[in-house]
């Protein structure tokens, strides 16, 4: 069951990761995420050097979220134009965060500011999300009516110049808070080798104001190009994508991703965030964890030296 | 805590007399000529060529060889075998306010990938401090290159400070290479490695983990009589990736970008396959 990966140079059994990728796939399909802050961490337990785990697992982003795009676009879900914009911005902050990511791994540092990353995103993301989802369920339960949502526009997304319309979206807005929402994902995607769903769902929700159907299908298409990006430049970089890995994880989770778009249609949208921010909480302090605790050893391998 | 000297310079494989009044230097090639007035030592490895393909799990490499003892004293066997060096960096985790940092990497510019002894009794009873750290036999003795000045150099603008001359503190640094080394089974001591199968004939054996650097190692059959090396039988053995394995590893490597691409296109194919595939049911 065995099989040695050649670029991590590490011997896994291949049945783990084939159900690896079919459980971080079905989380993918039931949610609407990408799933990589999930894979990341459980890789690294597996014995697989984190930035091949990172670079690596981008490629699994890739094709669950194929996937879904094709899937959602079917329904007319997806704005192009929209995904497009942002898409732009993630390939600047994919190269960016490429670079940044060589440049920590040199100083011994990438650690640190991966371990940092998760516990900062993932732990207030998934505190917004559960404080929200568990509010909406507390007012269900009470046979409240939801409250009026406030739909007013933050004004500073009217005054910035370079507007475009987006009719999918139902917006007329500048071009400069999408773009730089892009860059602030692809910068992650390099750095923790995720989608970056978690942050672009809620952020294309609450900050832009998009139409609520087609968020998850444009957050997905614009997570296929910019992990498309930084899988192509981790490889070109930094020779840390292994193949054989990625393809084993890809085959589980194309599988579990679409048996979890299956089941997303069964539970209320709050009760699947109020699961999703637990979830997302728990990865993002069991990350952050490493930062408190006494560390067995004080010495570890640096990893980054290959690149002269 | 007893200062050690830096380890010497270079490995300098020392050209030791032979007790016997023969002009024959030790390292003689192997021959059918009568050899018996000589101590030496003679020795081979089952598998030369240890192939890592996609069912590699590590390996089990048995090494065996000749004593020709023409006396009556005793003598002691100590197999070494080094994997090729590579830089290693390392840094050390500090609590500053309460959070583990990592301290800036020290740069360590060559150690063995992979080093382990195998002997007849514990090394020290063997020959003694000055004796294996001229030869670099056994882990303490072991030459892990660090600069000799501490200097600065500049990688993709980062300032890798290496600092050699730390004292005290160099040992550590050092011994931690060689701990978490040994954790991952890559250095290794085992002072009953070597055993005798029969009046002169023995065998050991190298353990290869996964983890094993692919590439040239070299093994040294030592002969030890009172103290002192007899004779040196030195092997060679390569680690290599084959099939499927070497031609992901060098695509990988040779066309970086073209590998990257391909690997996009087939995780994309991929998810389309399975979005055509699932639309059925």
């Amino acid at each position: 069951m065995d099989i040695y990966l050649p670029i991590a140079e590490v011997s896994v059994n291949w049945a783990v990761l084939v159900m690896l990728g079919a459980l971080v796939g079905f989380v993918s399909g039931l949610f609407g995420i990408g799933g990589g802050f999930l894979m990341a961490p459980v890789l690294v337990f597996l014995g697989i050097p984190p930035t091949v785990a990172v670079a690596s697992q981008a490629s699994h982003v890739v094709a669950s979220s194929t996937s879904g795009v094709i899937r959602y676009s079917g329904q007319g879900a997806v704005d192009y134009r929209m995904g497009g914009i942002m898409a732009l911005g993630g390939a600047i902050g994919a190269f960016a965060g490429v670079e940044v990511f060589r440049w920590l791994r040199l100083l011994g540092q990438a650690d640190l500011v991966v371990a940092l990353s998760y516990l900062l995103f993932l732990g207030s993301i998934g505190c917004l999300m559960l404080y929200e989802s568990l509010t909406e369920i507390l007012r269900r339960l009470r046979g409240e009516t939801p409250s009026r949502k406030d739909r007013r526009r933050p004004m500073w997304l009217y005054g910035l110049p370079f507007k475009m319309r987006f009719p999918r979206s139902g917006l007329y807005i500048s071009i400069l808070p999408p773009i730089g929402l892009g860059m602030l994902v692809g910068v992650l995607s390099a750095i923790m080798g995720v989608g970056g769903g978690f942050i672009l769902v809620p952020a294309m929700l609450y900050v832009l104001r998009m139409k609520a159907g087609v968020v998850v299908g444009t957050s997905l298409f614009q997570i296929i190009i910019t992990t498309a990006i930084t899988t192509v430049l981790q490889a070109g970089r930094n020779q840390t994508v292994d193949i054989v890995l990625s393809m084993i994880l890809v085959v589980g989770g194309v599988v579990g991703a679409q048996v979890g778009a299956r089941y997303a249609g069964k539970f209320r949208a709050e009760e699947l965030r109020a699961a999703l921010g637990l979830i997302v909480l728990l990865v993002g302090m069991q990350m952050g964890l490493d930062l408190f605790v006494r560390p067995s050893d004080l010495f570890l391998f640096a990893p980054g030296i290959s690149d002269g | 805590m007893i200062p050690i000297p830096p380890p010497p310079p270079a490995i300098v494989a020392p050209a030791v007399p032979s007790p016997a009044p023969s002009p024959a230097p030790v390292q003689a090639p192997e021959r059918s000529v009568d050899t018996a007035s000589d101590l030496r030592i003679a020795a081979a490895l089952t598998n030369a060529r240890v192939r890592v393909d996609s069912g590699f799990s590590g390996a089990s490499i048995v090494l065996y060889g000749a004593v020709f003892n023409p006396g009556d004293q005793p003598t002691d066997v100590v197999v070494v075998v080094r994997g090729p060096d590579a830089p290693v960096r390392l840094v050390k985790k500090t609590r500053n306010l309460g959070v583990w940092l990592n301290s800036r990497p020290v740069l360590f510019e060559g150690a063995p990938g992979f080093y382990m002894t195998a002997s007849t009794r514990p090394l020290s009873d063997i020959a003694d401090f000055g004796q294996l750290r001229r030869l670099g036999v056994g882990l303490d003795h072991l030459r892990i290159a660090a600069p000799e000045e501490s200097r600065t150099v500049t990688r993709y603008g980062v300032r890798d400070v290496v600092v050699s001359r730390l004292g005290e503190d160099y040992l550590d640094w050092r011994r931690a290479v060689i701990r978490l080394r040994e954790a991952a089974a890559l250095y290794n001591t085992d002072p009953e490695g070597v055993s005798f199968v029969d009046r002169g004939l023995f065998r050991a054996e190298v353990e290869l983990p996964t983890t094993a650097p692919t590439g040239i190692y070299n093994a040294e059959v030592w002969l030890f009589q009172d103290g002192a090396p007899a004779s040196v039988s030195n092997l060679t053995l390569t680690v290599e990736k084959v099939g499927f394995e070497r031609d992901v590893y060098e695509f990988a490597h040779r066309q970086p970008w073209l590998y990257g691409i391909v690997c996009v296109l087939l995780a994309g194919l991929t998810g389309y396959l399975a979005s055509r595939v699932f639309r059925r049911f």
